[in-house]
């Protein structure tokens, strides 16, 4: 209770802020409605608690119109509060009433019927280690991103056993839209297949992947009993300990930094880390590091309106299209496939351009 | 709707207002929903932030319209006139006035799509945007290109360019970098007749009149701003800053006043009274502490802070380093204290007044204590925020928790407003008026200004169709 009683002090103080963070929330950004700023989001989460709203679709909707990034946590004035649990309390009671957007509904049936949100896909375990490198549900259909990811892997000449594909997923895409028991399901599974590979790391092309499968499976009392590690911290590790061998070639380069990796997991320098030893030239948009805006997500994922999540996308291509880079380039398998029209690159496809073998 | 309005009821708009809007600015562009309604609802006037948290709103718009373009206002506002429906603009909803509250069932005029970088005039160190752009991304476009607009308000994360202008805005680093009517070399305005006033930028003109000091201050009521170019400067590539304690505020202020007399030009010049200097700097406690940060280029940078470090010491002023500069800019955006007060029941706002230096002192001495007689209050604290070689701002906040709210608020502006206009002050030094400050207003202006007022609203806007009840009340 008197957790309770904390948590609703919490979002009362968001709900009377001055919106201190809005500027940097992607999808106040993307369409100028204040609505969908943090601290109007706070008072109608705080309204509806106390049951004076009428319009209850009206409201549930607008809990999916949340690209949850964490940009308005990261820069909130208050220690200690995360809006993003309110907006996804919200979007549980809508689950538990059926009220979610189609976009989702979609999402998350094709979830249940394969247990990912892709689809019928073949599961893959190859290679053998003590590290694992999990593909993840973004990356598992990107073919350059997987063949860069095998080429730079093998130069590396360590052991390493690949898996994903089938009906692994961490269940971020149940997470978000709100289904905790289909979520926790698919955290157990995991932790199974986990301990089935018998690894004593894990390293994820996806920042989602890893916020999940730490941050958020502690929520839910799972607990991974591996190192788990975001790829651009792993190839920073590999240059640094000198393991893979590099050719450089002068080339400017624009970094999107994924929203994830910025805020929750503040892992922005290590991509940074990861350009500069390969000697290109960083040019940085206004929006980086941790001012960066979201790029709006697959359909269905974050954002359930189609609409504003192209809205989203637009704002960011036209933010990164002003850099005029020669090569784009993220450390999220779905950034890359939301920004294809700017031939975003994954950092593995980078790195093995550039890598050669050691001599 | 469940929300309670308080001082004035959501409007019934015509069918043929709807329609008409809704072709202009599209249909997902016009709103009637109730997240909307309620979105737009209130401004950052701190006492209706205090009553919202139990559902009770000031008004609530009748709808919220988002264009895209001044075209699509001019449209907006001729078909407003046309079936006489007030509007209310609203920028970043950050005023603490009420200037952006929706009464006598206006519709909402949401400015916030309007938020390009339009130009960049390097040679002429200038830059034009649209008004919807929030003071943030307006500084981090800038500094991403090496410049800054020199206007950095402690609302600066949640408030407009447009907004600025409407409000008469003036930002912490302004004894160096200007007031936004320094800064504003141009706009494009919407006339209530739906005409489009495009003021060019120049460095200055002599053709009447200055026609876009209407605007300046004009709170939405005489035009709305849609565009403006800004000066801009070049990142500093030096800053000095410094902190002395000095042993009373008369003191402080008569540094800071042959500081200025002796053109030294700090960016930040701020005096803080025992009471906020207890709370920013602990360290340091109840003493009166004034920071000083310069910045430009090196060399004129070096010698500001020299005369500064001089005429302090001559004073009597004791160095306390960088440390009380660095926690104050550090700090200054947060406004987190106010809503945990509000949460138990406390009433809290702010008070912005000017004066010469020959009133400054007395000013404080007058307006803390009659505002700490007023029944219920908790604390008055005080520090001179802006400066000139004239005088100063006056910033004041309080804090109460008082049996009848309402009354305790208003007894407190009332103490408030006495003390400044008997040190001849001005009553607002850059918050405006909105809606709360009107009653106050003839104090300010006299009969014949308010009447002045009130004439060039009735000739811009016979109808009153802009920003109805707030600056003047002028019009229909």
């Amino acid at each position: 209770m008197a957790e309770d009683k904390k948590e609703t002090e919490k979002i009362g103080r968001c709900a009377m802020c001055a919106d201190m963070c809005k500027y940097s929330c992607p999808t106040y950004l993307a369409t100028g409605r204040e609505t969908l700023s943090p601290q109007k989001m706070a008072r109608l989460i705080v309204y509806h608690e106390k049951g004076l709203l009428e319009d209850r679709k009206d409201f549930l909707d607008l809990m999916f119109q949340s690209a949850l990034c964490g940009a308005c946590s990261r820069h909130c004035i208050y220690d200690d509060y995360d809006l993003r649990r309110f907006i996804h309390k919200a979007r549980v009671k809508a689950f538990e009433s059926g009220a979610i957007p189609e976009d989702v509904k979609k999402r998350v049936e094709t979830f249940r019927k394969f247990g990912n949100p892709n689809g019928e896909r073949k599961p893959i375990d190859k290679g053998a280690g003590d590290i694992g490198y999990f593909i993840s549900c973004s990356s598992y259909k990107d073919e350059d991103l997987l063949r860069a990811t095998e080429k730079m892997l093998s130069k590396s000449g360590l052991a390493i056993r690949r898996f994903g594909g089938g009906d692994m997923c961490c269940g971020a895409p149940l997470y978000y839209a709100g289904d905790m028991e289909g979520f926790k399901r698919a955290s157990l599974k995991m932790k199974a297949e986990v301990d089935t590979k018998q690894v004593g790391k894990i390293v994820i092309d996806c920042p989602t992947c890893v916020k999940t499968m730490t941050e958020t499976y502690r929520d839910m009392w799972v607990e991974l009993d591996v190192e788990i590690m975001h790829t651009a911290q792993f190839i920073e590790t590999l240059l640094k300990q000198g393991k893979l061998g590099i050719k450089k070639k002068k080339r400017t380069v624009t970094l999107h930094d994924p929203c994830i990796l910025s805020y929750d997991l503040a892992l922005s320098s290590a991509p940074r880390e990861i350009i500069a030893t390969l000697g290109f030239s960083l040019k940085e948009p206004v929006y980086s590091g941790d001012q960066t805006h979201c790029c709006g997500a697959a359909y269905g994922a974050k954002i359930g309106d189609h609409r504003l999540k192209d809205a989203v996308t637009s704002r960011r291509l036209n933010e990164l299209r002003s850099t005029a880079a020669d090569i784009y380039v993220t450390a999220c398998p779905t950034c890359k496939s939301v920004l294809s029209e700017i031939n975003m690159k994954y950092i593995t496809e980078l790195v093995a351009e550039r890598v050669i073998a050691k001599r | 709707m469940k929300v309670k309005t308080y001082m004035s009821q959501k409007g019934i708009l015509p069918r043929g207002f709807i329609a008409r809007v809704r072709q202009i600015v599209g249909n997902e562009h016009f709103s009637q929903q109730e997240g909307d309604l309620i979105s737009y609802s209130l401004d950052y006037w701190l006492y209706g932030v205090f009553l919202s948290q139990k559902g009770d709103l000031p008004a609530l718009p009748s709808a919220v319209i988002s264009p895209a373009s001044a075209a699509q206002i001019q449209e907006i506002v001729r078909c407003a006139g046309q079936y006489k429906v007030p509007i209310t603009p609203f920028g970043g909803g950050s005023g603490v006035l009420g200037g952006a509250i929706p009464l006598n069932g206006s519709v909402v005029l949401n400015l916030q799509r309007m938020s390009k970088f339009l130009n960049l005039d390097e040679l002429s160190l200038v830059a034009e945007f649209e008004a919807g752009i929030m003071g943030a991304n307006l500084e981090l476009e800038l500094n991403h290109l090496g410049y800054s607009a020199g206007n950095i308000p402690q609302s600066l994360y949640c408030s407009t360019l447009g907004g600025w202008i409407s409000t008469r805005a003036a930002g912490q680093f302004s004894t160096k970098y200007g007031k936004i009517e320094d800064m504003v070399l141009g706009m494009e305005v919407v006339l209530p007749d739906g005409n489009l006033l495009n003021i060019r930028p120049v460095p200055r003109r002599s053709v009447g009149p200055s026609l876009k000091d209407l605007f300046l201050g004009g709170e939405g009521t005489l035009g709305i701003v849609t565009r403006a170019t800004i000066s801009i400067h070049p990142l500093p590539r030096l800053t000095i800053k410094q902190s002395f304690i000095f042993p009373s505020i008369e003191v402080a202020v008569e540094v800071v006043r042959q500081v200025l007399r002796a053109e030294a030009r700090p960016a930040v010049v701020r005096i803080f009274d025992e009471a906020e200097s207890g709370r920013y700097f602990p360290n340091i406690g109840r003493k009166v502490v004034t920071i000083f940060i310069s910045e430009g280029e090196t060399e004129y940078t070096n010698v500001d802070a020299r005369v500064i470090r001089r005429i302090s010491r001559q004073n009597g002023g004791k160095s306390s380093g960088e440390e009380p500069a660095n926690i104050w800019l550090q700090k200054r955006f947060d406004i987190g204290l106010g809503p945990v007060l509000m949460q138990y029941g406390g009433i809290v706002d702010t008070i912005e007044v000017s004066a010469l230096f020959k009133d400054a002192v007395g000013l404080y001495r007058d307006m803390v204590a009659g505002m700490k007689a007023v029944e219920g209050t908790l604390e008055v604290s005080g520090h001179y925020s802006h400066f000139y070689r004239e005088g100063a701002c006056l910033y004041i906040t309080f804090a109460g928790i008082p049996k009848d709210p309402l009354r305790y608020y208003q007894d407190t502006w009332d103490a408030a407003m006495k003390a400044t206009l008997q040190n001849n002050g001005s009553i607002s030094h850059h918050h405006g008026i909105g809606f709360w400050r009107i009653q106050y207003l003839e104090q300010e202006l006299g009969a014949s200004g308010v009447r002045l007022l009130k004439s060039i609203k009735s000739a811009l806007d016979p109808e009153g169709i802009l920003n109805r009840g707030k600056l003047v009340d002028g019009g229909r």
